[in-house]
């Protein structure tokens, strides 16, 4: 496009006149006149018409409006490849907008349509920069700017890039894409971090915190919700247990079971207790009563024998008075010596007696003890212990051999056998008395007895009073007795070893040793009968017994009875020495009568140690009966016990429970009981502390709080989103901007830089200046071989700058076959000449357009107040000429 | 003859954590006074009781104030008998806060806990069906058919429940029968749960909260006042106003070109009504570019006269015209960045959410070119 003419009315200071610039050509084109002769109405005026439409009465629009008022007319005649145009615009009063073919006056377009015309001609589409390039004097672009946005350093540089980029930022939005750039990143700046994150301290960043705060509360109070819930169920779960367990009849019913086991086990352990008791009753009674039986059995024997001995005797007796009798004619003395002897065996027997009446009443009150009760029993057993040892240590010394015996018994009958023989052959004197005889003869001093055979040995002297004394010499040695003598000597040291005085102490004292080792072994017996566990056993059973209050037993001596048996014995003596005296009477008879006085007299001292022995066994001959009654008796009584026992034993036995069933019973209805406690307890227990939680919590209202963090949640994450989506909206748009700009940059922009560059170097020779690639702003500028910083650019050279990026721009698009004129408005009034030469030659070279293209060249219209300066530049000289519509 | 007030789902002591500012502590307070306005329509009326059909509070722990002073304001209504039920919100689980009640409950406060007849006053016996838990997995209300009542006395049964799948708390295995009314002889069945009133049958209804809560329900908070003249005659159900805050969703549909400030002003409530309402703007049709920003300025300018207005213009799509695009630029980048914008926010093959923002972007951008516009 290129402008012809361009004519105006009604602006400004041309208020109700109107001026005319025609003649408008190819090449560069110059206006030169004074200021405030109306070029720079000019140059708003065609401004206005291209760039504002007729209807709006923005401020530029206003500006163009004379200060008298009145209606704007302006109108441009152009040239394009599709013919000439007159464009005519009217604003406020009869506002239109009208195009009209200049070949055959055809109205082409109006109103909108003719605006669309014009956007048209100036624009190259959307993206493209307008058809028309401008330069003002002291500001590059048309658009208003504020003071405050050259401070900084970056404002300078960004209004240097302007300066630079001129019409270009037009074209990537220019100031109103940077404000809305610098708008839209501010805002975003707010929000979020240039990598896109929330920014801390932020209104973005905070509801974030403000939303995890929440989500963490909510999350907290939903656990402690959670956790109360819980705690309610599990309560109400163990409330409900807790009364099925602690229902009365249930505990009644448990207790009940408990007790009735424990009796049943109670009453288990006492039956158990009676059978054991029982049972050893039993069994000393068992053992009682086999003694006692063994005892009668033994007494009844000994009775038998005692009879058939008794007869024995009887005949021995009757053998030996029979010898004795035979004897008795010529052992008369003897006999009496004998009757010595008898008289002091008789005296032992006493002691014997007593003995064995002693021995006897201890049985009996051993007997006594043994029926006595539990206490008597150890005492008993005590005793026994007592009188074991007691015994023990008299029949040590008691016990006699029965070989000693037996010798003693031999050496007794030869001694008698020896006496007899030697009795035989003595010599003897008789006397037999006158009827009337008054004198006494005298055996040594020893009156003689008519009839009486007396023995002498050697000599004796018969001394008959009042007649003569006679001395008898036997005419023989004193008869060699030493074989008596050695028996009898024989016969003492036997006595003297056994401790006793004769043999009937010594069959006394075997018998004795006997009874003692027989009672010995009975103790024994009964004491381990008494006392099965020993005393110590026993003891601890009399302790366990003292308490049930065992009373002692009296220990009234039995009442003796020794007289019977000294009788018997007496009697028994008494017929020994009359068969001693019969013996000693039958002397004479010697052999015959010493063998059968020998014979029955061994017999019967056999037969009397026999019977010594039964006798010892029998006790008193007057206490036996009633002995055997009293064994008969006991024995009946043991067996009663005994029945008694084994009855009460077997009914024990019988009735007796199973003690470890009863006792398994007891432990498990008390560990149902304890279970049941237990669990009551510690339901209790966790109850309380349920109780304890689920108030702290409801006291808290945890729910309320947990339901109204909730819902802050919900709308503190509305809110994100809702941040979320203002950063996406403000990132897509900051996204959109930034690549249409940099679409702009790319296709418009850099081609241009390419453009300047030779321009460049054709007005500063000296100075060069690098651009940043990315930003496209000016860097450095080397002048004079100095970097210099780019906001110490002069005006001078910002205003050269702009009006050659015009140019380059111009290049641009002449070669994109689309031309637009370069209009300058006293651009270059800060230049010196030197650069104003320099800077025509560039235009010139310019309006030329570009060696070898077949373009048309460029269309330069120039403004200036600078007449003189201006002269030089050459070209088509302008003129205003007054003009009317 | 009955006469009583049916309601239910108080709420007491809900916090409304999704607001900001003195609003929740407002609707908190407002709740609680329905208690008096219930009592007053009672006396009014002349209803011997009022039924509250569970959710009486809001929690199963509400705070002792809550609790304590909706027994004193009930108490303090003496001539009045307030039965409470457990609901969903407040069921028996909730042992704490039901042995507390009981504890602290005046005369005239019966808390229904068993399923077991209640005698009221004259002839009536409630049949009261508590919630034994937050979810009770069945309908409680079945022991009603069996219950024994006097001859000729009125069966009023009161339960809380969904009777469809629409309870509030979704999920609902335990759906109470919608004919329980007739199967168990009922005279009326009172319902709770369902925050807006529903008349199930003639006998059987929901009485929806006597204070809204939610957006979700068109119908003003009420009660129902019930009158049964007698066993099997039909009750009279009338509904009374209750609540002190309205809840309202307003829907403003645009045509294009439509000025939205004068449809905003015809579809709000009268100025002095709106700082007791809550209101929701859902703005659907279409608009320019232009008209969406006048649209957001009206509710910005209207929002302070309310309690609470937003305005949901997800459903709006946007009419973006040559005019609009040309108000950005008529050329250069920021055109450029606008008509990539305006394709994006067309261009239906991208998901929702981008061209959402697309718009929202071309939006903003517009709002901006026109702040600095020469």
């Amino acid at each position: 496009m290129k402008i012809a003419a361009l004519r105006l009315h009604n602006v400004k200071r041309f208020s109700g006149r109107g001026v005319a610039i025609e003649g408008i050509g190819d090449g560069v084109n110059v206006l030169c006149a004074a200021n405030e002769f109306g070029k720079s109405t000019s140059f708003e005026a065609l401004h206005a018409l291209f760039f504002q439409p007729h209807s709006g009465t923005p401020g530029e629009v206003q500006r163009l409006r004379p200060y008298s008022g009145g209606n704007p007319l302006v109108e441009a005649d152009i040239e394009t490849p599709e013919g000439r145009f007159r464009i005519t615009k009217q604003y406020y009063g009869g506002r239109s907008a009208r195009v009209v073919d200049l070949a055959d006056g055809r109205l082409v377009a109006q109103a909108d349509e003719a605006e669309s015309f014009i956007a048209g001609l100036i624009k190259g589409g959307t993206a493209g920069p307008a058809g028309l390039l401008w330069v003002r004097q002291g500001v590059t672009g048309i658009e208003r700017r504020s003071r405050s946005e050259e401070d900084s350093e970056k404002q300078v540089r960004a209004s240097l890039l302007e300066s630079v980029q001129g019409e270009v930022e037009a074209v990537t939005g220019g100031r109103r894409m940077a404000e809305i750039m610098a708008a839209t990143e501010s805002e975003l700046s707010e929000l979020v971090t240039p990598t896109g994150r929330p920014k801390a301290g932020g209104r973005y960043a905070l509801a974030i915190d403000e939303r995890n705060r929440l989500a963490e509360t909510e999350k907290r109070l939903g656990e402690a919700v959670l956790a109360l819930r819980d705690a309610l169920d599990r309560r109400a779960s163990g409330l409900k247990r807790l009364a099925e367990l602690d229902q009365a009849e249930d505990r009644q019913e448990r207790r009940r079971a408990v007790e009735a086991a424990q009796a049943a086990f109670d009453a288990a352990k006492a039956q158990s207790e009676k059978l054991k008791t029982a049972e050893a009753e039993l069994k000393l009674a068992h053992e009682r009563r086999d003694a006692a039986g063994r005892e009668l059995t033994a007494f009844r024997a000994a009775l038998d024998t005692a009879e058939t001995l008794r007869g024995r005797l009887r005949e021995a007796g009757q053998k030996r008075d029979e010898a004795l009798g035979r004897r008795r004619d010529t052992a008369g003395a003897i006999e009496r010596a004998r009757a010595d002897a008898d008289a002091a065996e008789t005296a032992e027997r006493e002691a014997r007696d007593l003995l064995a009446r002693l021995d006897a009443a201890l049985r009996a009150r051993a007997a006594a003890e043994r029926l006595a009760g539990l206490k008597e029993r150890l005492d008993a057993a005590e005793a026994l212990r007592a009188a074991i040892e007691e015994a023990e240590a008299g029949l040590a010394t008691e016990r006699i051999s029965a070989e000693s015996v037996e010798a003693l018994q031999a050496l007794e009958i030869e001694i008698a056998t020896l006496r007899a023989v030697a009795e035989a052959a003595r010599p003897s004197v008789a006397v037999a008395y006158h009827g009337d005889a008054a004198v006494r003869v005298s055996m040594d001093g020893v009156a003689l007895a008519g009839g009486e055979e007396r023995g002498y040995d050697g000599q004796t002297e018969l001394a008959v009073p009042g007649i003569a004394t006679i001395t008898l010499r036997s005419g023989r040695a004193a008869p060699g007795d030493s074989g008596l003598a050695r028996a009898v000597e024989k016969r003492r040291a036997l006595l003297t070893s056994m401790g006793v005085e004769d043999l009937a102490g010594a069959r006394l004292r075997q018998v004795r040793a006997q009874q003692a080792e027989a009672e010995l072994a009975a103790m024994r017996g009964r004491l381990s009968l008494l006392a099965p566990q020993g005393l110590a056993g026993l003891r601890r059973e009399i302790a366990e017994q003292d308490a049930l209050g065992a009373g002692g037993a009296d220990k009234g001596d039995l009442p003796e009875d020794p007289a019977g048996a000294e009788t018997a014995l007496a009697d028994a003596e008494a017929r020994r020495n009359a068969a001693r005296g019969a013996l000693r009477a039958a002397e004479p008879l010697r052999t015959g009568a010493d063998e059968a006085f020998v014979a029955a007299e061994t017999a019967l001292a056999a037969l009397t140690a026999e019977n010594a022995q039964i006798e010892a066994v029998l006790g008193p001959e007057a206490g036996r009966g009633a002995r055997r009654q009293a064994l008969a008796e006991a024995l009946d009584g043991l067996d009663r016990a005994l029945m008694q026992a084994q009855a009460q034993a077997d009914g024990l036995r019988a009735g007796n429970v199973d003690l470890d069933s009863a006792a398994a019973a007891l432990r498990r209805a008390r560990s149902v009981e304890e279970a049941a406690d237990k669990e009551i307890g510690a339901l209790r227990e966790t109850i309380a502390g349920l109780n304890a939680e689920i108030r702290t919590h409801s006291d808290e209202a945890v729910e309320e709080d947990w339901r109204e963090a909730g819902e802050a949640l919900s709308a503190a994450r509305a809110r994100v989103e809702a941040f979320e989506k203002e950063v996406a909206v403000l990132q897509r748009l900051a996204a959109a901007l930034d690549s249409a700009r940099g679409r702009a940059r790319d296709l418009y922009l850099k081609p241009v830089m390419a453009e300047l560059k030779p321009l460049l170097g054709l007005l500063f020779d000296d100075v060069s200046i690098s651009f940043d690639d990315r930003t496209l702003l000016p860097q450095t500028i080397r002048r004079g071989g100095q970097e210099e910083d780019v906001e110490r650019l002069s005006g001078g050279m910002r205003e050269q700058l702009s009006v050659l990026t015009r140019l380059a721009f111009a290049r641009l698009l002449a070669r994109d076959g689309r031309p637009a004129p370069v209009i300058l408005d006293d651009a270059l009034v800060y230049s010196d000449d030197d650069r104003i030469e320099k800077m025509f030659d560039a235009l010139h070279r310019q309006a030329m357009g570009q060696e070898g293209s077949q373009e048309a060249g460029q269309q330069i219209i120039v403004f200036s107040c600078r007449q003189r300066a201006f002269q030089r530049l050459g070209g088509n000289i302008l003129h205003m000429t007054d003009w009317q519509p | 003859m009955f006469r009583f007030i049916h309601t239910s789902d108080l709420h007491l002591g809900k916090r409304f954590g999704n607001f900001a500012g003195d609003l929740p502590s407002r609707l908190r307070e407002a709740r609680h006074a329905v208690l008096g306005r219930l009592a007053g329509h009672a006396r009014a009326q002349g209803a011997a009781a009022v039924l509250l059909a569970g959710d009486t509070f809001d929690t199963e722990t509400p705070a002792a104030d809550v609790r304590r002073q909706a027994l004193a304001e009930m108490a303090h209504h003496a001539s009045i008998r307030w039965v409470l039920l457990p609901g969903n919100h407040d069921s028996l689980q909730a042992a704490q806060l039901w042995d507390a009640l009981k504890g602290e409950a005046p005369q005239n406060v019966i808390l229904a806990r068993e399923a077991q007849p209640i005698p009221l006053a004259g002839d009536a016996v409630l049949l009261p069906a508590p919630c034994t838990a937050r979810r009770p997995g069945r309908d409680l209300t079945e022991w009603m058919d069996g219950a024994a009542t006097p001859e000729g006395a009125l069966r009023i049964g009161l339960a809380h429940g969904a009777i469809r799948s629409f309870s509030e708390d979704a999920g609902a295995s335990d759906v109470i029968a919608p004919d329980r009314a007739r199967r168990a002889g009922l005279d009326y069945l009172a319902l709770g749960d369902w925050h807006g009133a529903v008349e199930v049958d003639a006998r059987t209804r929901y009485c929806g909260t006597p204070e809204p809560d939610r957006f979700k329900h068109e119908r003003p908070g009420e009660a129902l006042l019930v009158d049964i003249a007698g066993a099997g005659a039909p009750p009279a159900v009338t509904p009374l106003p209750t609540a002190s805050f309205a809840w309202r969703t307003l829907d403003l549909h645009l045509f294009d070109g439509d000025d939205p400030a004068p449809a905003v002003a015809a579809l709000l409530p009268e100025p002095r009504r709106r700082r007791q309402t809550l209101a929701r703007v859902v703005a659907t049709g279409r608009s320019r570019l232009a008209g969406r920003a006048a649209l957001a300025a009206a509710i910005e300018a209207a929002a302070p006269d309310f309690a609470f207005l937003e305005l949901d213009d997800s459903g709006l799509a946007t009419e973006c015209e040559v005019e609009d695009l040309d108000e950005i630029d008529r050329g250069g980048a920021l055109r450029e960045a606008a008509d990539a914008l305006a394709a994006e926010a067309g261009d239906d093959t991208l998901p929702a959410a981008e061209r959402e923002i697309a718009r929202a972007a071309l939006g903003r951008l517009y709002s901006h070119a026109r702040a600095t516009t020469p």
